[in-house]
């Protein structure tokens, strides 16, 4: 029995009101979608319903630094449902100042692959 | 610090702030306990902050003796210790022939008090007083004034220690044990740290009556009677050039709601008069408040919903119950059937304006007990300024600036709060090391944005130069504890 | 003693519209622009921001708030500029004279451009009239962010948010990723006022639910706060009785509403507009004092930090054309927002060139039409397939259509 579900895409600030059509169950697979001004709402549409991912943005303590913590952000997109294993496995890392932005801090965060970057500079205190 | 002293005061509001300060003059060993973690933090930093003339008491009453008295003694006392006072003067308005011969009342009453330059007068000078007033007459009362409350026993605190007065913070007297053969007092907290005493002054505000009874003085009862007000911001600073109030009624528990300006030029809107069962519930309740508003855009239609920056609620210690309202007469006395309790009980108001004649009366019960030697190196005089630093030129703040870079960093926006004045408000002689420690001394977060701007600036300063940690950080008492952790700890537990 | 100094353009503020006003106006030609800021730092509101999602207009790319400001703040050090940080003003006057406050001196700079760029603050609980008590554990979701992000401390463990708007959506996400429980978000509106998409990645991803037609009635605790009563409200935003629920929590976050900073603004005479909360200008960005302009939030309250530096960008050119001797262009015809419109930005335009219209709608809606007016005479219509409040929406309006115009008037049909 198909599904029919209501998404706001969030590829853009459009935030296109999608109709999306599933096969409806536990593990869903994506049919159509109506409501996207662009092709890459379809293809967000079909990754929301068989595989949500999601980029998360977090901080990272810094040692010695400006600041006490670095902004970072996932590069890559990671399971919706691993978000917070991949937060909490960040809250180990201390940097040590100076801190650039683009510093990769971890590629496997909590097993998942996903590189995180740091997304501000925090020079030396003092 | 000792333990064993000739007085205690129990109780850090102003009246209790006042008698320490009088007794520091004199050469003996005083000790001022107070429950909360800092001074001023009961009624005394939740009320009108005015000085009254006098007139609305009933002549031979100790309120309207001490009013009288301790209104003359501000000015001296203001200037001393640095507490700004603005004598602006009161207007009690007839709105019509109903109310004139309460008016009449009143003035009578206050000539039979002593309350110097009253006069009644008609909408002529009313208007030159306050241009918008309404009303066909008024009793004008020049004496009335404004002043910080919390400010002024603050002030009273500081300079009581800096003369010599243990102020014991955060000490909650949970016993009392009257030594045999009149010999005094053991007060013990809640953790049973013991203090003993000959003579003991309860000044505990809406406890003096748990005080009384835990030294076996069973004749009292207080009633917390709650008055709410609304804080508006300094746009509307000036519209109101005196105090004004309506003709009073006496079966009123309280003077009614009316607008009150402070020396910071922001304007109240209160009080309300409400009883209830708590000594300790401060807030705000939404009939009360509706009042307030609609009271107060009857007074002032200029006043919009952006003006409204914060509500707060203050608890009158009051004598008379519910069923019979007004007021009751302060209780100042030496204890006969106790030897040594003195009382300083149901001080609601007047007690701000009367503080410094109710130090003067205990002063002289004490005196019943102990040898009382004048301190000559006693220093009355606080160092500082009643102005602060924002009320000054640009250059002279230019020049304290140069001599002190500091003052140039600016940490609440709203009340252009300079770093300076923060760290001087964390460096108080008391120790105290809440946030509305703070708030209370530099007026940090008491603006517009209440906070909004200057509370991380304020986190990261105490963070960078002093070290404070998450857990340092709390509001008003030990358990308002203003955050929960670390948001990282880099593997550490949030203890570290 | 005072100091005295002189600069061309003065920019006050170096948050994102500040940095693309003092680049602008640089790269426009005048080299002498201090722009002043009292934080540290310079990227204003963006530190804190450290989500995705800014720039995808302007840079194509959807970077951090962080990253973005960054690109300003290193053009502007790549013109050889130096910023005033830890400098307040605290005066402005009609004149351009400012009067700065900064560590070790007290400045008086007279300047022959200001651009405003303030930004805005947030309403305290006390505009909204809350009872109850005042314990510890309320803030506005901005200190919330800035306490979580720039000082890695956490504000609270059990939370909720009162308003849907975006800050508060984005901080039920960022509290709930650190760990804290958000219990709900409640809106007073009947719908949301934040983006629909930050419904889906901030509410929907966490189940957290979102209460609408409902406010916060009560405040429990006397330390640290316990729990917070919930009321729903009816179409004239009043609280029903016996509506009454109870959330525990120890943490309330305000997310309901930004309020435009001008005080300094309304220090030196300038004009406000009552719609916006800022100032009223032309289209060269210039307020109704002679060589100050405005621009960002200060002027009017923004959802996309893209459109803060394009318009910023232009008001920085314009104020650098006033300082090197252009005279300003002025602006008589007046732009005012029509049926189904809440405002519109700028006030006042000149017509002699095309320009931008910005505006926000009253009520959101789907397949409207948005309507140009020139005299009540219809100049432009165009179709939207969504509107929202919580969406800054432009129009561009051809300065050949403006000939001989008085009002021009913008509406939703």
């Amino acid at each position: 029995m198909n599904e029919h579900r209501e998404y706001t895409c969030i590829v853009c600030p459009n935030g296109c009101p999608l109709q999306v059509e599933t096969s409806g169950g536990e593990k869903a697979k994506f049919v159509s979608v109506a409501g996207n001004l662009c092709p890459r709402g379809a293809r967000w549409a079909k990754q929301e319903v068989e595989d949500p991912r999601r980029t998360i943005a977090t901080n990272v303590l810094v040692d010695g630094g400006a600041l006490p913590v670095a902004s970072v952000r996932t590069l890559d997109a990671v399971p919706l449902r691993d978000i917070m294993a991949v937060r909490e496995s960040l809250k180990e890392i201390v940097l040590h100042a100076p801190v650039r932005a683009g510093d990769i801090v971890a590629d496997h965060p909590a097993g998942v692959p996903c590189r995180v970057a740091v997304t501000r500079n925090v020079p030396r205190r003092g | 610090m000792k333990t064993d002293y000739d007085v205690v005061v129990v109780g850090g509001g102003v009246a209790g702030c006042a008698v320490a300060r009088r007794l520091a003059q004199y050469r003996i060993n005083a000790c001022l306990v107070e429950r909360e973690l800092d001074v001023s933090l009961g009624t005394s930093c939740r009320n009108s902050g005015v000085l009254h003339s006098g007139i609305n008491y009933k002549p031979g009453t100790l309120r309207a003796e001490l009013a009288v008295r301790g209104n003359a003694m501000m000015d001296d006392l203001c200037r001393d210790l640095k507490v700004k006072i603005r004598r602006i003067g009161k207007l009690t308005v007839a709105l019509d022939k109903d109310d004139i011969p309460g008016i009449e009342r009143l003035h009578a009453q206050g000539q039979a008090n002593g309350v110097p330059g009253l006069e009644i007068i008609g909408p002529a000078r009313m208007r030159r007083i306050q241009p918008d007033v309404q009303g066909i007459a008024a009793v004008w009362s020049p004496t009335s004034a404004i002043i910080s409350p919390y400010g002024l026993t603050i002030a009273l605190a500081e300079n009581a220690k800096a003369n010599g007065v243990d102020i014991r913070l955060g000490w909650a007297v949970a016993s009392v044990n009257v030594l045999p053969q009149g010999r005094g007092f053991e007060v013990r907290n809640d953790r049973g740290d013991m203090l003993s005493c000959r003579v003991l002054v309860n000044a505990a505000g809406l406890f003096a009556a748990k005080i009384c009874e835990m030294a076996g003085i069973r004749d009292y009862r207080i009633y917390p009677c709650r008055g709410e007000y609304y804080v508006l911001d300094k746009r509307l600073d000036g519209s109101l050039r005196a105090l004004i109030y309506p003709t009073p009624n006496p079966k009123n528990p309280g003077l009614g709601i009316h607008l009150t300006p402070t020396v910071d030029g922001n304007i109240l809107i209160g009080p309300s008069a409400d009883y209830q069962n708590s000594p300790r519930w401060t807030g705000n309740r939404a009939s009360a408040m509706a009042s307030l508003r609609d009271e107060g855009l009857k007074l002032l239609s200029d006043i919009r919903v952006s003006d409204y920056i914060r509500t707060f609620a203050g608890l009158r210690a009051k004598r008379t119950p519910p069923e019979v309202g007004g007021n009751a007469d302060f209780v100042i006395e030496d204890r006969p059937d106790v030897k040594g309790f003195i009382n300083v009980l149901g001080i609601e108001s007047p007690g701000l304006t009367s503080s410094p004649a109710i130090a003067e009366m205990v002063l002289g019960f004490v005196k019943n007990h102990l040898a009382l030697t004048p301190k000559t190196d006693f220093n009355g005089v606080r160092p500082g300024s009643a102005l602060s630093f924002g009320e000054r030129s640009p250059e002279e703040r230019a020049d304290m600036i140069a001599a002190e870079p500091d003052y140039g960093e600016m940490i609440c926006r709203c009340e252009g709060v300079s770093k300076r004045e923060v760290l001087d408000a964390l460096d108080n002689p008391l120790g105290a090391r809440a946030f509305v420690s703070l708030k209370y001394r530099s007026r940090v977060s008491m603006g517009r944005c209440q906070g909004g701007f200057c509370l991380p600036r304020i986190v990261r300063l105490l963070r960078e130069e002093f070290g404070w940690k998450w857990e340092d950080f709390v509001n008003h008492s030990a358990a308002s504890r203003m955050f929960a952790g670390y948001v990282s700890t880099g593997g550490k537990s949030d203890d570290q | 003693m005072i100091s005295e100094r002189h600069c061309g353009v003065a920019v006050i503020g170096g948050g994102p519209a500040g940095l693309a006003a003092a680049v602008s106006a640089c790269e426009a030609g005048c080299r002498d622009v201090a722009l002043i800021e009292r934080d540290r730092l310079l990227g204003g509101i963006l530190n804190q921001c450290i989500h995705d999602g800014f720039g995808l207009h302007r840079f194509g790319e959807a970077m951090t708030g962080p990253e973005y400001a960054q690109r300003d703040i290193d053009r502007f050090s790549e013109l050889g500029l130096e910023p005033m940080t830890e400098s307040m003003v605290l005066e402005l006057s009609k004149e351009r004279e400012l009067l700065i406050s900064r560590r070790g001196e007290m400045l008086r700079l007279r300047a022959d451009a200001v651009v405003l760029a303030m930004g805005c603050r947030e309403r305290p609980r006390g505009a909204l009239s809350i009872p109850g008590t005042r314990p510890a554990g309320i803030y506005t979701a901005g200190a919330a962010q800035n306490l979580v992000n720039l000082e890695n401390i956490m504000p609270g463990k059990k939370v909720c948010i009162l308003g849907s708007g975006d800050i508060g959506l984005i901080m039920a996400r960022r509290m709930t990723l650190e760990g804290a429980g958000v219990e709900a978000v409640f809106e007073l509106l009947p719908y949301s006022s934040g983006l629909p998409r930050n419904i889906q990645q901030c509410l929907n991803d966490y189940g957290i639910p979102l209460y609408l037609n409902t406010t916060v009635t009560d405040i429990i605790g006397e330390d640290r706060l316990e729990a917070v009563q919930v009321s729903q409200v009816d179409e004239k935003r009043r609280p029903i009785p016996g509506t009454e629920r109870i959330f525990e929590c120890d943490t309330l976050l305000l997310s309901v509403g930004l309020i435009p900073e001008n005080e300094l603004t309304r220090m030196a005479g300038i004009e406000m507009n009552p719609a916006t909360g800022g100032a009223a200008v032309d289209d060269d960005f210039m307020t109704s004092v002679s060589g100050i302009f405005s621009c960002g939030n200060v002027l009017h309250v923004h959802d996309l930090v893209d459109w803060v530096s394009l318009e910023a960008a232009e008001a920085g050119a314009r104020a650098a054309a006033y300082a090197l001797g252009e005279s300003s262009r002025g602006g008589s015809i007046v732009v005012r927002p029509g049926a189904g419109v809440r405002y519109t930005t700028p006030s006042r335009i000149g017509g002699e060139k095309d320009v931008s219209i910005a505006f926000r709608a009253v009520f959101p809606g789907r397949d409207r039409c948005l309507v140009v007016s020139a005299d009540g005479r219809e100049i432009l219509r165009e179709k939207r397939v969504r509107l929202h409040p919580a969406v800054m929406e432009h129009l561009g309006v051809k300065a050949a259509d403006l000939k001989g115009c008085r009002v021009l008037e913008v509406s939703v049909q």
